[in-house]
């Protein structure tokens, strides 16, 4: 897939208008609060209620506004929508002025309403403050509530099996039978390595009758360090991870973001725990204290940490650092921090208050004040003005000593190189008439651009005397060679020098802090009142937000985004913990508890189990925030070890129910190492500068080499995608990718079946098989253990032997040299392309 | 359900095709139609229209970014006399920002063209030259000013959202596909990248991803890995499939009623059968000099995009249902220098556009190809900022114009108006969803009919919104 050449960002309207149905039907009594005014705030309120002042004087926020009407007399006549002016106008399509009109199906439920009496929940009252407010129907939304562990339900011992069963029995329906061993093992490991397991692992897995096997493998594949690049990518999908900055065609490498995937990864492997890790990337810098010099590794970490951060897109590096790029950056930003950790579409409450969740736009500025000092588009910092140089001061005495000699021994090159020069000069004068050596040497001394006409004459007719350091080896090679042996030395001392490395950290000017202001309709020259940073209101019960201090008097730095990590990971927030929980359990099971991992709001889809996910947020926090310790929970649960083998006529086709475990596909990098694990070529060599990328002459982007590093190490350009990863839905980094999709084309199918990678990987799978087992029956059965990780069945044997036979033939036919090899590379490479090789089960 | 038949029809028009068509038929399951609460068959299988199409194929010129109808497609005379000075109505801005009240007349020049005498810009003289083969609808609304917004409308049937399929997945569902050796949905992407709202121009949303469009590339090749290495080709490569194949169905035997694997099985049939397909699809070298002239393959300007009108001309003989063009870097997204920008993207798309139409017209393919010609909005009779030489124009989803030929589409008229500066429809409104529902219709579709069960729900493409066959533009 080819990414888009970046266009103006502000061109694309930050219009968050979306269509939404309420239930049409309602069987309980018509309320104001409850069904009512969500429609008037989808479609009215930003004319009629959220301004300071309001159209024609028509409020709507409260049933008694609108009943005492505003220029064009009273709006509502309770029992009465014929005679009530907001319904005419309504169906008239006459409001809303723009936009889209209220659809019928919602103007009945007004007109319902009124025609029952126009019912109201509470009490009104007599007045409000400017602003849609947030209503007690607002906060009765469940992503709001506070997390609180449920009473795990009694069908089954293991607490998720007893979440998912009570909903399992509720249907008549139940949990399918436990997978078989290799069965188990095959899921588990890719589940945890992206890879899949060795043939011996699996044997020693099946031989093994112990009670704990199981839990023994979920060990160890959670110790090995194979488990870092495989839910490290998880996360860097989130992040939005690039190596290049997407500035339009550009697309300038960002040298240093490798450091953040490789923190990720190590962060992933020491199972550091959740909420230092999120810590880290909000707020790494103010972790270390300055000045940053002789950093400790964790220091370094730390600051790489903050990588997170400055993953957007960042047009500014070749396009200027104009305000409205530097604005589309910090938008981005704000929207992976949003969807990565709240799970609402904050961004929509940019420009005016979010239509439907109840997001004013003061909160989505209070957001943004958290990062301003960072992120401050009226002081920009581009890419690459974020390095951080690594050298201590050891290092820099060293290479200060080193320069100085490597400056004298260029000064005594340069005397000798000079004194070379004028004894070849003088001696190729010699061959010259002497009454014109004076006249020649004094035309070659003077500089090219002082010479006179007649100098100018002298030297074009003498060429031979126009020497010069790179033909001196024409004139004395001696003299020549000795001087490539200084410079050799002189550059053998320079490479003695540390090299430099850098960080790209993310942080704040020091000294600077600038206020946010609120921008009217989300334009940045439209700068209205300043906003102080605080959390956003509806994460917290009325009237406890939680606000921060402009600047922490303790702190070098304004410690904002500090307090905000902090407070974030307190075990208490109600949209982070069930946000993290839902996307461990969307990665063990292809879907999350809520289907849109990145909108919990109004918008996205409601959780199919929503105890379950307070649950395990519940238990995220309890279990010191240990991603690995969820992992065996999860994992060891029946519903994770059933088979995945559908029922015959059962109701839960689509498995919303969890009555299976789920087929899945693998990744995109879970195919690609799949392949180069099975051929044998795999190097399974961790971290480090990722392997660029490259086009091959038709225009694929591959690894450099044919790198055979894993998938996680390629380089990711914006604009260049590698083209094996892209066609199987690699995260698209636009921004970022909050979950993968999984589609099923044509050009799948053909890159597996002619792409010189699948080819390769092929020929060498088959010469694994060679090096390894004399005869071709053993041959065949071993291709069947590591492919597919079971034995061979005697039908598919036969089917197989027919087949090289055939194809033997054919290559025998063509006179291709081996034929038999040949077949066996063919019958390999079907291997690879069928679905048992790319499915999970 | 039954997985046998399952199975069978969803695998139904690969291996062994044959075999397995008479099997179907024994069932009867061919192109059997769908029951009340039940899907259509999950398989690219021509399908039974509701009732008799004048339609077979659809090719979409799509114009990302809002072609100016005022300078195009609207001329506006009071517009023109009024220049300059403050508009008295209210007008809806995008970018409020650089709200501005002066009235822009059009820079360019209309003329009658044809014998209908429609009414086309200067801008546009190849276009003026089809004027009686296409019906310009001058009363286009989505009612909505953003690009993703109204894309997502026109594509998914309901405004701003996605996760919907696109309406080439709902044809293609509705219809199957009349080609065994090229996907029925195929998108020729542009150059310049992809379009604004990306992969959701042309994703099959809560549809499998049988239906989902196929990219080719701007560049040759245009599918990677088209060709097996010469080493492979012919019988190796068919016993090669034929063992994938069988590795595939025991597996599926496994893992009964899996409907993905089911739809990659039938991928790898396609891939084999588009290798040599493909190949010749997209190969314009076997179209005449005279062929390559009328679309502008021998212009520096027009050549890229004529040769993908070429293409798409070309797919829709060999059986392909649906294919759209797009249009990466919102050419038409004229904000500010209307007056250089909107020439060069005329001058890149019009010789082509005009090109498609007479050809299938010489071919007698036009009577069954409907030619769609459109963006997502169209453009403000006030000028964007201060009024000068550089001005541009905002978004405008109120009123703009689009235009349609073929499959039955009345050629040589205009449809619908838009008040008297060219801001908002007036007279005979069509929105995205009447688009819809016309050009289903013309395919032979009731869309109310077209029915998708997703997860409980059972989804149309308008989603049960006002959406009408505008009858009035049918011949």
């Amino acid at each position: 897939m080819k990414l888009p050449t970046p266009i103006p960002r502000w061109r694309v309207l930050f219009v968050c208008v979306i269509a939404f149905v309420p239930a049409s039907v309602r069987a309980d009594v018509l309320t104001f609060e409850k069904d009512v005014r969500p429609i008037l705030k989808a479609y009215c309120l930003d004319c009629h209620g959220s301004g300071e002042k309001v159209a024609g004087k028509l409020d709507l926020r409260l049933k008694r506004f609108i009943e005492q009407g505003g220029s064009n007399g009273p709006a509502l006549v309770v029992k009465d929508p014929v005679k009530s002016l907001i319904i005419e106008r309504m169906k008239s399509g006459e409001m809303p002025p723009t936009e889209k009109k209220v659809p019928p199906a919602q103007i009945a439920i007004i007109e319902q309403w009124i025609a029952n009496g126009a019912t109201i929940n509470r009490p009104e009252p007599e007045k409000l403050p400017p602003g849609i407010d947030i209503t007690p129907e607002d906060r009765a939304y469940w992503f709001y509530q506070p997390l609180q562990r449920p009473t795990v339900p009694t069908t089954a011992a293991h607490p998720i099996d007893a979440f998912i069963v009570a909903k399992l029995r509720e249907k008549n329906l139940d949990l399918s039978a436990e997978a078989d061993k290799r069965t188990l093992i095959r899921r588990a490991t890719f589940d945890l390595s992206g890879l899949p397991p060795t043939p011996e692992e699996v044997a020693a897995f099946v031989a093994d009758s112990s009670s704990d096997a199981y839990e023994k493998l979920l060990d160890r594949l959670l110790a090995s360090p194979r488990y870092g690049e495989r839910w490290g990518r998880h996360w860097l999908d989130v992040a939005g991870y690039a190596d290049s900055d997407g500035d339009g065609t550009t697309d300038t490498v960002r040298p240093y973001a490798w450091k953040y995937r490789d923190y990720v990864i190590r962060a992933m492997n020491s199972d550091k725990p959740f909420n230092q890790f999120i810590i880290e990337q909000l707020a790494g810098d103010e972790l270390v204290p300055a000045p940053w010099k002789n950093l400790t590794a964790e220091q370094i970490d730390q600051l790489a940490a903050t990588g997170f951060l400055r993953m957007a897109p960042d047009p500014t590096t070749s396009n200027g650092d104009t305000a409205p790029l530097a604005n589309q950056v910090v938008g981005d930003t704000l929207r992976i921090v949003s969807t990565s950790l709240l799970g609402l579409s904050v961004g929509c409450a940019q420009c005016h208050d979010h239509r439907y969740d109840p997001i004013p736009q003061v909160d989505y500025f209070r957001f943004r004040a958290v990062f301003e000092p960072a992120l401050d588009p009226a002081n920009w910092r581009r890419s690459n003005q974020r390095h951080v140089s690594l050298y201590t001061d050891a290092d820099r005495a060293k290479s200060d000593a080193i320069n100085a000699e490597v400056q004298k021994l260029q000064g005594e090159y340069n005397i000798k190189q000079s004194k070379f020069m004028d004894a070849a000069l003088e001696k190729e004068l010699l061959k010259h008439p002497e009454h014109q050596r004076v006249p020649l040497r004094e035309a070659y001394k003077t500089p090219a651009d002082k010479r006179n006409p007649e100098q100018k004459k002298l030297l074009e007719l003498h060429p031979s005397v126009n020497l010069n350091p790179g033909v001196l080896y024409q004139y004395d090679a001696a003299a020549a060679d000795e001087l490539k042996r200084d410079q050799a030395s002189i550059a053998a001392k320079q490479a003695l020098r540390p090299i430099e490395d850098f960080v790209a950290v993310t942080n704040e000017t020091p000294g600077s802090l600038p206020k946010t202001h609120l921008f009217y309709r989300g334009d940045y020259r439209a700068p209205k009142q300043v906003i102080t940073p605080g959390d956003l209101t509806i994460a917290a019960p009325d009237g406890a937000r939680f606000e921060i201090p402009e600047k922490d008097p303790k702190l070098a730095t304004s410690g904002r985004r500090l307090a905000y990590a902090r407070h974030l990971t307190s075990g208490k927030h109600p949209l982070v913990g069930r946000v993290l929980a839902n996307r461990i359990w969307l990665q063990h099971f292809g879907r999350g508890i809520v289907d849109t991992p990145g909108e919990f709001g109004l918008l996205g889809v409601r959780p199919t189990h929503p105890a379950l996910l307070d649950f395990l947020a519940v238990e995220l926090a309890e279990r010191g925030w240990s991603l690995k310790s969820m992992h065996k929970l999860i994992m060891t649960s029946r519903v994770y070890r059933q088979s995945s083998v559908m029922t015959p006529n059962t109701t839960d086709r689509d498995n919303q129910f969890y009555s299976r475990f789920p087929l899945r596909r693998l990744e995109a990098e879970a195919i690609r190492d799949h392949i180069l694990s099975v051929s044998g070529l795999l190097d399974d060599k961790a971290f480090g500068p990722p392997i660029p990328i490259v086009e091959d002459f038709v225009g694929q982007v591959i690894a450099q080499n044919d790198s055979p590093r894993r998938s996680i190490y390629l380089q990711v350009r914006r604009t260049k995608p590698v083209s094996l990863l892209s066609a199987f839905d690699a995260a698209g980094t636009a921004v970022n990718c909050d979950r993968r999709i999984s589609s099923t084309a044509a050009p799948q199918s053909l890159m597996l079946m002619n792409s010189d990678f699948v080819l390769k990987n092929a020929e060498l799978f088959a010469k694994r098989l060679r090096e390894q087992k004399p005869t071709l029956t053993e041959q065949i059965s071993l291709a069947w253990s590591i492919a597919y990780q079971r034995p061979i069945s005697p039908e598919e044997s036969a089917a197989v032997t027919k087949f090289l036979e055939k194809q033997t033939a054919h290559h025998a036919d063509a006179k291709t040299p081996n034929p038999d090899f040949h077949a066996l590379v063919n019958l390999c490479q079907q291997l690879m392309c069928s679905n048992e090789f790319l499915y999970v089960d | 359900m039954n997985t046998r038949r399952e199975f069978l029809t969803r695998s139904g028009f690969g291996v062994g095709g044959i075999a397995l068509a008479h099997l179907l038929q024994q069932d009867g399951l061919l192109a059997a139609p769908s029951k009340p609460g039940e899907n259509l068959p999950m398989d690219l299988k021509a399908k039974v229209p509701h009732f008799a199409p004048k339609a077979k194929a659809m090719i979409s010129l799509f114009m990302h970014g809002g072609p100016s109808h005022v300078d195009l497609f609207d001329p506006k005379p009071e517009l023109t006399k009024h220049n300059g000075q403050d508009y008295g109505g209210q007008v809806h801005y995008s970018f409020v920002n650089r709200a501005s009240k002066k009235l822009f007349g059009s820079p360019w020049k209309f003329e009658k063209r044809g014998q209908c005498g429609t009414e086309i810009s200067e801008l546009l003289p190849n276009i003026g030259s089809i004027a009686d083969d296409i019906c310009v609808v001058r009363s286009m609304h989505t009612g909505h000013n953003g690009h993703e917004v109204s894309i997502r409308y026109f594509h998914g049937g309901i405004a701003g959202v996605t996760g919907r399929p696109t309406m080439g997945s709902w044809i293609v569902y509705g219809l199957g596909s009349e080609s065994q050796n090229l996907p029925a949905y195929m998108v020729l992407s542009d150059p310049g990248g992809h379009p604004v709202d990306g992969t959701h121009n042309w994703s099959s949303g809560f549809m499998p991803p049988l239906y989902q469009g196929t990219v080719l590339r701007a560049q040759e090749p245009r599918i990677l890995n088209l060709d097996a290495p010469l080493n492979l080709r012919g019988p190796i490569q068919r016993e090669n499939l034929e063992l994938l194949g069988e590795l595939n169905r025991r597996h599926l035997a496994s893992h009964p009623g899996e409907a993905d694997l089911e739809t990659r099985i039938a991928s790898y049939e396609l891939a084999s059968r588009m290798q040599s397909a493909a190949k010749d699809a997209l190969d314009v070298s076997k179209e005449s000099d005279r062929v390559h002239k009328m679309y502008g393959l021998d212009q520096p300007e027009t050549r890229e995009y004529g040769t993908r009108c070429l293409i798409a001309r070309r797919l829709i003989e060999r059986g392909v249902r649906f294919v759209q063009l797009f249009l990466g870097g919102q050419p038409w997204d004229t904000h500010e220098n209307i007056r250089s920008g909107l020439p060069a993207i005329c001058r890149r798309t019009d010789r082509p556009s005009a090109a498609l139409v007479m050809d299938l017209k010489q071919r007698g393919l036009l009577d069954t190809t409907i030619v769609h010609w459109g963006g997502e909005i169209g453009r403000l009779p006030v000028s964007e900022g201060e009024l000068t030489d550089k001005s541009g124009r905002d978004h405008n989803g109120q009123g703009f114009s689009i235009w349609l030929a073929g499959g039955g589409i009345k050629g040589g008229m205009t449809y619908g108006t838009t008040d008297e500066v060219g801001h908002k429809a007036e007279d005979n409104v069509v929105t995205p969803n009447d688009f819809q529902a016309t050009l289903l219709y013309l395919l032979g579709i009731d869309h109310q009919k077209l029915v998708y069960h997703s997860n409980g729900r059972e989804q149309k493409i308008a989603d049960g919104r006002p959406a009408r066959v505008v009858q009035e533009i049918l011949r």
